[in-house]
C-alpha cells in the first residue's frame, strides 16, 4: 500500500529538469547555514533534499515505478523531509556555489508549495502566522488600526502624505515588521526622516497597506499570497506614484520578483538602499554630519544573492563621513545567512540563533564596532543575537546612520 | 510525438546497422555483428531512457495537456530558439557555463581540472567518433584508412590516444579523491561508485586493446607507435600472443562502451545532458512555465 502518492504537477518543469541536473557534487554542502554549518544533517543540505525528494518521485513516477509498481514512501519519511524542507532559510548560498548553475531559490520555493498541495506543510509553527495574516493583513497579530501608528512620533516632523488620498512621488511601503515591532519601528520612522530631509513628495498607505505576502510565498502557499498581492497592487494602482521605495529586503524581493507574476507593477520598485544612494549622487541628500565607527555590513539575502544589490549599501557607507567600513570575511555574494528567514525563525528559533551568533563572530573577528543591515528581519535576528552573546557591537539600521549623518 | 522519435531511432539504428565497417580491425565478423546487436539495443535503450527522463519533466506545472502533447509543443518553440539570434549568445554562455565550468573553476581549481578532463575527453572522443567514422565509412578518405596516413597517425592514433588520456588523468583523480582522501562533502553511493567505475573500465578498456593490437601486430597497429603513446607504454609490458584475444577484447571493449551509453539516463551521469538543458531552458521555456 502507497503511504501517499504524490503529486508531482505541483512541481515547476524547470525544477524538474534541476533535479535531474543535479550532479551530486556536495558543494552546497559545507556552506550550507542550515544543514552544512549549523547541524551537519546532509537531509537538510541542498543535496540532501534533492536527492530525496527525487528518489520520492521516482519511486512512484520513475520508469521502475511504471514497469513494476510504484513504490510505498511512509507518511513518516514524507513528514521529515517537509520538516528538514522547512530548516533552510532559502538564503541563496547554495546558488552562488553551483557549479551547475541550478537556481535553487526557486527550487526551494517550488519545493514547499510541492509540500503545501500534497498537504505535507505549512509546519504547525507556521499556522499561527499565516492565520495572522489572514485575519489582520500581518503576521504579527496585530490590527490593522494600528498599521500607521509609528507614524504619529514624526507627524509634525516630516510630512507623510497619505497615499491612498493624496498624489505622491514616491510610496514608501512600510511592510509589517517595521510598522509592528516596536524593536523595529525606528527604521521606519529613520526612513521616513531621511526622505523628508531630501523633500522627497511621498506617502504611505497608512492603514490600507497590506502584508507584503513574503511569508506566505516563502511558506509555499501561493494563493493567499497571489490575493494578497493583487490587492496590494490595486492600491498601488490607486496611488499611481512613479517610485514604490520599501526598506524591507524581503517586502522588496516580493514586490520586484513576484508581484509581476501576478499583475503589473507601473511603479518603478527600489530598495531604500538604492533610493537613498541615488539621491546622494544627485546631490540631493547631503551627509555632512561625522558618525563615527567601524561599520560592518551584513548583506540580507533578499538583498545580496537574490537581488543583486551589493554596492548601493556599501556606497552610502562610503559617503557618511567618520565611518570606516570594514568588510566581514564572507560578503556579498558569499555572505553568511543570519538565519531567520524562509520561516525558520518563527519554526526553529534555536536553529535560527545558532546561525546569527556564527554572523555575530564574522562581524567581532572583522573588528567592527557597529553591525548595520538593511533588512528588519536581519536587524531583528542579529539584534537579539548580540544581546544573547553580550557582544560589544551595536546594531544599527543603515538608515538609522544615514538620518543621523544627515541630521543637523 | 512517438511516431517522431522512433522513425528518429529507427534513422540512427540503421545508420549504424547499414555502415560498412571495412576498417575495423576485428577479424571474425560474428564479433561485429554481436556488437552492433548490442550498440542498437543500447542507443534505443538510452534514448527510451532519455525520452522517459524528458516525459518526466512534462509533468510538471506550468504547462497544459499530456507530457507527450506538451514536449511536442515545446518542440517547435525550441527549435525557432535554435534558428534565432539569441541562440548565439546563448551558446557562447553555454560553453562557459556547462562546458568550461567557469564557475567551479572559481572554487576550486583541482576540482575543475578533474571535471574538465573527464568531461572534456569525453565531448572530444564522441566528435572524434563522428569524424573518423565519416571519413572512414562515407568518405573513404586514405590518409584516414592507410596505415602510415597523416589523418590515421594523428586523429585514429593520437587524437584518440589524448583525449583518452585525459579522461584517463581526470577520472584517477575523482578516483583518488572519492575513494581515497574522501573529502567531507563527497558522498559515495553505490551510483557514483557505478558511474565513476564504468567509465574507468571504458577508458582503460580501451588502451588495454589499443596495447594488445601493438604488441599483437594487429593490421593497423604497425607504424609509428609513438603516437599511440599510453598504449605503446602498455604494449611493452604484453606478450606479442595476446594478440589471438584481440577480437574477444575488442567485443568486451565495445560491449562495455555500449552499455555505459544505454546507462547513462538511469545514472547520475545523466547530469550530462539534464545540467546543460537546465541552464538553458530558463531562456527557452515560455513564460509562465518559470
Amino acid at each position: 500500500m502507497i503511504a501517499k502518492k504524490l503529486d508531482i504537477s505541483k512541481l515547476d518543469v524547470l525544477a524538474l529538469m534541476r533535479y535531474d541536473a543535479c550532479t551530486r557534487c556536495g558543494e552546497c554542502t559545507s556552506t550550507c547555514p542550515t544543514g552544512g554549518e549549523a547541524q551537519d544533517i546532509e537531509l537538510v543540505t541542498p543535496r540532501g533534499k534533492i536527492l530525496r525528494l527525487r528518489e520520492f518521485y521516482k519511486a512512484q513516477y520513475g520508469l521502475k515505478a511504471r514497469l513494476l509498481g510504484p513504490k510505498q514512501i511512509s507518511e513518516d519519511q514524507l513528514k521529515e523531509l517537509s520538516s528538514r524542507a522547512y530548516e533552510c532559510t532559502i538564503c541563496g548560498q547554495c546558488k552562488t556555489v553551483c557549479p551547475a548553475h541550478l537556481d535553487t531559490i526557486e527550487m526551494w520555493e517550488n519545493m514547499r508549495e510541492f509540500l503545501v498541495a500534497n498537504g505535507l506543510a505549512p509546519l504547525p509553527a507556521h499556522e499561527s502566522i499565516i492565520k495572522s495574516i489572514e485575519n489582520y493583513g500581518n503576521p504579527w497579530m496585530q490590527p490593522r488600526t494600528q498599521r500607521s501608528r509609528w507614524s504619529k512620533k514624526i507627524e509634525k516632523e516630516v510630512k507623510i502624505k497619505d497615499a491612498a488620498k493624496e498624489k505622491c512621488e514616491v510610496l514608501f511601503f512600510v511592510g509589517c515588521t517595521a510598522a509592528y515591532d516596536p524593536n523595529i519601528r525606528n527604521m521606519a520612522l529613520d526612513t521616513a526622516r531621511v526622505l523628508g530631509k531630501a523633500n522627497i513628495d511621498f506617502g504611505t498607505l497608512g492603514n490600507d497597506e497590506g502584508c507584503c505576502g513574503s511569508t506566505l510565498l516563502r511558506t509555499g502557499l501561493l494563493e493567499p499570497a497571489r490575493e494578497l498581492a493583487l490587492k496590494n497592487i490595486e492600491m498601488f494602482e490607486k496611488a499611481s506614484p512613479s517610485v514604490i521605495v520599501t526598506s524591507c529586503a524581503g517586502c522588496y524581493k516580493t514586490i520586484r520578483q513576484d508581484y509581476p507574476k501576478v499583475g503589473k507593477v507601473n511603479a518603478r520598485v527600489v530598495h531604500i538602499t538604492q533610493f537613498v544612494n541615488e539621491l546622494i549622487d544627485s546631490g540631493r541628500l547631503k551627509l555632512e554630519k561625522r558618525v563615527d565607527g567601524i561599520v560592518t555590513f551584513h548583506d540580507p539575502c533578499h538583498l545580496g544573492r537574490h537581488n543583486l544589490l551589493y554596492d548601493e549599501p556599501r556606497k552610502i557607507l562610503q559617503s557618511i563621513p567618520g565611518i570606516k567600513v570594514v568588510e566581514m570575511e564572507r560578503n556579498r555574494a558569499e555572505a553568511r545567512c543570519c538565519g531567520a528567514g524562509g520561516g525558520v525563525k518563527t519554526a526553529f528559533p534555536d536553529l535560527a540563533q545558532k546561525i546569527s551568533l556564527l554572523r555575530v563572530e564574522d562581524a567581532e573577528k572583522a573588528g567592527a564596532e557597529i553591525l548595520t543591515t538593511s533588512c528588519p528581519f536581519c536587524y531583528q535576528s542579529l539584534k537579539t543575537s548580540i544581546d544573547a552573546k553580550g557582544s560589544k557591537l551595536k546594531m544599527m539600521d543603515l538608515m538609522e546612520l544615514v538620518r543621523q549623518s544627515c541630521s543637523p | 510525438m512517438y511516431l517522431l522519435f522512433f522513425g528518429m531511432v529507427l534513422v540512427i539504428s540503421l545508420i549504424i546497422l547499414l555502415l560498412p565497417y571495412e576498417t575495423v580491425y576485428v577479424q571474425d565478423e560474428a564479433y561485429l555483428d554481436t556488437f552492433l546487436i548490442v550498440i542498437v539495443a543500447s542507443v534505443i535503450v538510452f534514448f527510451l531512457g532519455t525520452l522517459y527522463n524528458v516525459l518526466l519533466w512534462m509533468e510538471g506545472k506550468g504547462l497544459v495537456g499530456t507530457p507527450e502533447g506538451r514536449l511536442l509543443r515545446l518542440l517547435p518553440r525550441i527549435l525557432k530558439f535554435v534558428l534565432s539570434r539569441r541562440f548565439g549568445r546563448i551558446l557562447s554562455v553555454f560553453l562557459k557555463d556547462a562546458l568550461y565550468l567557469s564557475k567551479l573553476k572559481g572554487r576550486s581549481v583541482l576540482r575543475w581540472a578533474t571535471h574538465l578532463l573527464v568531461l572534456g575527453g569525453f565531448a572530444a572522443m564522441f566528435l572524434l567518433d563522428l569524424l573518423v567514422t565519416f571519413s572512414l565509412d562515407f568518405l573513404k578518405y586514405q590518409p584516414m584508412i592507410e596505415d602510415g596516413g597523416w589523418a590515421k597517425l594523428w586523429i585514429r592514433d593520437f587524437g584518440f590516444e589524448l583525449v583518452g588520456f585525459m579522461m584517463l588523468v581526470g577520472l584517477t583523480m575523482a578516483t583518488v579523491r572519492r575513494f581515497i582522501f574522501k573529502p567531507k562533502i563527497l558522498r559515495t553511493e553505490l551510483p557514483d561508485a557505478t558511474s565513476i567505475l564504468f567509465l574507468l573500465a571504458v577508458v582503460l578498456g580501451g588502451f588495454i586493446l589499443e596495447g594488445m593490437g601493438i604488441a599483437g601486430r594487429i593490421p593497423g597497429h604497425q607504424a609509428n607507435h609513438a603516437y599511440s603513446f599510453f598504449g605503446y607504454a602498455l604494449s611493452q609490458l604484453m606478450p606479442g600472443s595476446v594478440g589471438q584475444y584481440y577480437d574477444q577484447a575488442w567485443l568486451v571493449h565495445g560491449v562495455v562502451s555500449a552499455l555505459l551509453i544505454a546507462y547513462i539516463p538511469f545514472s547520475k551521469l545523466f547530469h550530462m545532458i539534464a545540467t546543460p538543458i537546465a541552464i538553458e531552458a530558463d531562456k527557452m521555456l515560455p513564460t509562465g512555465v518559470r
